[in-house]
């Protein structure tokens, strides 16, 4: 009974898969392994009960797994990713890579399965501690430094939570995870809500993904787009829709985004701002909070996990085959690299929206909801974010790799493992685009928008052909620069250094200053304290107890000509004084 | 073969501006025959809307996020490091 609610859960397979890697990599049936997995993961999410795993622990009540619509198009995209990543990382041989990757994907499946706060937290952890070894992989100073970041900010993150989890239960006593209304929220809920937001890099605090994505290794920065972010995505539409500041904030991320993939060179960079983008759409979602929102927020997050996944393969295999992501550094690679080129593409136009693509039926539900929602400026605000999208990661990424000035940079096309990888995720793309219905039934509440209208249409072939002709006309300013550019991670980065200042200037010289005082003045009082005592104790208690120090020192100095350092002897004493003992228990 | 294609397209890169801008005329048109039931505000019942907020909004985008950068946020790629 139990063993079965436990290969119930989709993270189990994960999580033994984890340790059976560096096995089946002696083995050399890592691959297999690699690819059993995520399948079976994606097999299995298909059969679960809406309630299982509840258990008992220290009086509280766990309940390892909850099912329901909203879980289920998580689970879903989140198990199919799974086997996308697998496949485009099947060249890596490094076990511990891989082992990470599954570690990671267990973390975010048993989040979004999590019924109560505290199952969730536990997997919430395992999710950053897990990923931050994506980063640490890449095994250059940069990475190692932004992994430690990564890891401050979200354990700071991760406190925030608990504090909130902590408050909640002391207040109502109830750590079920359920929808929290909007007028009944208290401090502990905004606790709750802002640990949540950390990780779905809403500003201020998401300074933390376009530091740590770009330094991740290839294939981790391929699973790190995917989980994090929209993990945080569920919960958020869980537990806080309708929060008028999830709109608000949602909305600014947006533009937020595209505002720095517009400006940033490194090409990896520039998708990790552009996820700050994409996910201030969910978020805005999730904040409008009526069901057209909510469920736009969920398509969203499907299509969004399979291209910008995509994309990072796309630039990922630049990466892997050039060792350059830097947009000034790359150009006029067409004609070494046009698979990826065009999977890169179709990722790109899908992100952007073009009609037939995944973009199309996932970005545009949540524009209506809020314009449905008499939301104009928000409305506005998510359409000028898709104006930014299409220029910085649907026409100047690819233009500056593939073609733009030639670099003099050759490569080879990268493995196939890669391009199978990346072709699963562009059929996808335009897949959804072509029969939207595939993903509007797994939407948390039935759905009665319809994209392909001619109004809709005609919006579209505006928006995005005169942002290409801006583009055009633009092309000259927007030429990559070797630079980077200031963001708020500055606050901790610089802040840090004044910290380290702190530590070793001012308190490490009151450090030292208390030291030279207790050196010359402490240090002699206390040998002088020890000298009192230690005649006092030699001469004072001996006295009293008739001279029994003096006498354990003489015996201390016979019996240590017993020891002869022999180990075994030493047993041999042991085994005898075993005896010993014995016989007199028995005898007695 | 098929970066011979995308040799070949870029090689006709003045044919590809011509069609690219008969596509955008057509955009024009088209809008002219877009069905605006579902008008959520001001800006639907405008025909061309949508292509003076594209080509607005980029060509600002552009001049705003790039001078932004300029004037303040650009620094050197180590600057951290020093």
């Amino acid at each position: 009974m139990m063993s079965n609610t436990i290969f119930m859960h989709p993270a189990t397979y994960f999580l033994i898969g984890a340790v059976l890697l560096p096995f089946a990599n002696r083995l050399k049936l890592q691959k297999v392994l690699l690819l059993v997995v995520p399948l079976l993961a994606f097999y299995q999410i298909h059969h679960l009960p809406a309630s299982f795993g509840v258990c008992h622990f220290m009086g509280f009540e766990l309940t390892f797994g909850r099912v329901d619509k909203l879980t289920y198009v998580f689970l879903h995209v989140f198990t199919l990713m799974a086997l996308i990543g697998s496949i485009y990382g099947l060249h890596v041989k490094e076990s511990g890579q891989h082992m990470a990757a599954f570690l990671y994907v267990a973390g975010s499946l048993g989040t979004t399965l999590a019924g109560d706060y505290l199952t969730l937290f536990i997997f919430w952890e395992l999710m950053a501690f897990a990923s931050v070894f994506l980063v640490w992989y890449r095994k250059r100073k940069r990475s190692i430094e932004a992994g430690y970041r990564y890891l401050l900010v979200h354990t700071t993150g991760g406190l925030i939570l608990l504090a909130g989890i902590f408050l909640r239960y002391q207040n109502i006593h109830d750590l079920t995870f359920t929808r929290i209304a909007v007028d009944g929220a208290t401090t502990a809920d905004y606790l709750i809500m802002i640990g949540f937001m950390l990780n779905a890099a809403v500003p201020p605090i998401h300074a933390w993904l376009p530091d740590a994505y770009p330094e991740a290794t290839v294939t981790g920065a391929v699973y790190m787009c995917a989980f994090t972010t929209k993990t945080a995505v569920y919960v958020l539409a869980r537990g806080f829709p309708g929060f008028t500041a999830l709109a608000i904030l949602g909305a600014i991320m947006t533009v937020y985004g595209v505002a720095y993939a517009v400006i940033e060179n490194d090409a990896r960079r520039i998708l990790a701002y552009h996820i700050v983008s994409q996910v201030g759409y969910m978020v805005c979602g999730v904040g409008i909070g009526t069901a057209m929102a909510v469920n736009g927020a969920c398509a969203h997050a499907y299509a969004h996990i399979l291209y910008k996944a995509l994309l990072f393969m796309g630039v990922g295999s630049v990466l892997e085959m050039t060792g350059k992501s830097k947009l000034n550094e790359l150009g006029g690679l067409y004609k070494y690299m046009p698979w990826s080129l065009v999977f890169t593409v179709i990722g790109g136009i899908a992100i952007s929206g073009f009609p037939l693509t995944s973009g199309f039926i996932s970005k545009s539900m949540i524009i209506a909801a809020a314009g449905v929602d008499h939301r104009v400026f928000i409305m506005l605000m998510l359409s000028l974010a898709a104006v930014g999208t299409f220029l910085s990661v649907g026409i100047k990424l690819p233009y500056f790799i593939w073609f733009g000035n030639d670099s003099g940079v050759k490569a080879k096309e990268s493995y196939w493992n890669m391009q199978l990888g990346m072709f699963i995720a562009a059929f996808m793309c335009i897949f959804l685009g072509i029969y939207p219905e595939y993903l509007y039934k797994m939407l948390p509440y039935p759905v009665t928008w319809h994209p392909y209208t001619s109004y809709h249409l005609s919006e579209t072939f505006q928006l995005l052909g005169f942002t290409g002709l801006g583009f055009y006309l633009m092309v000259k300013k927007l030429k990559p620069e070797p630079k980077s550019n200031l963001d708020l991670d500055w606050f901790y980065r610089k802040g840090a250094r004044v910290f380290m200042w702190v530590a070793s200037k001012p308190i490490g010289a009151a450090n030292d200053w208390v030291g030279e005082v207790y050196r010359t003045v402490g240090y002699r009082f206390t040998l002088a304290v020890a000298r009192a005592l230690s005649w006092f104790d030699w001469e004072g208690i001996d006295w009293v107890l008739d001279g029994s120090a003096k006498g354990v020192v003489k015996g201390g100095d016979e019996l240590r000509t017993l020891q002869t350092g022999k180990i075994q002897h030493y047993i041999g004493g042991a085994a005898v004084a075993l005896c010993i003992v014995l016989i007199i228990v028995v005898l007695i | 073969m098929i970066a011979q294609l995308f040799g070949y397209l870029r090689d006709h890169s003045v044919a590809l501006k011509w069609i690219f801008f008969a596509y955008l005329a057509f955009t024009l048109v088209f809008d002219f025959f877009a069905e605006r039931h579902h008008a959520h505000f001001w800006g639907d019942h405008i025909i061309g809307f949508w292509t003076l907020f594209g080509i607005f909004g980029c060509l600002g985008m552009i001049v705003v996020f790039k001078g932004l950068s300029h004037v303040w946020l650009m620094k050197g790629e180590d600057y951290y490091d020093e």
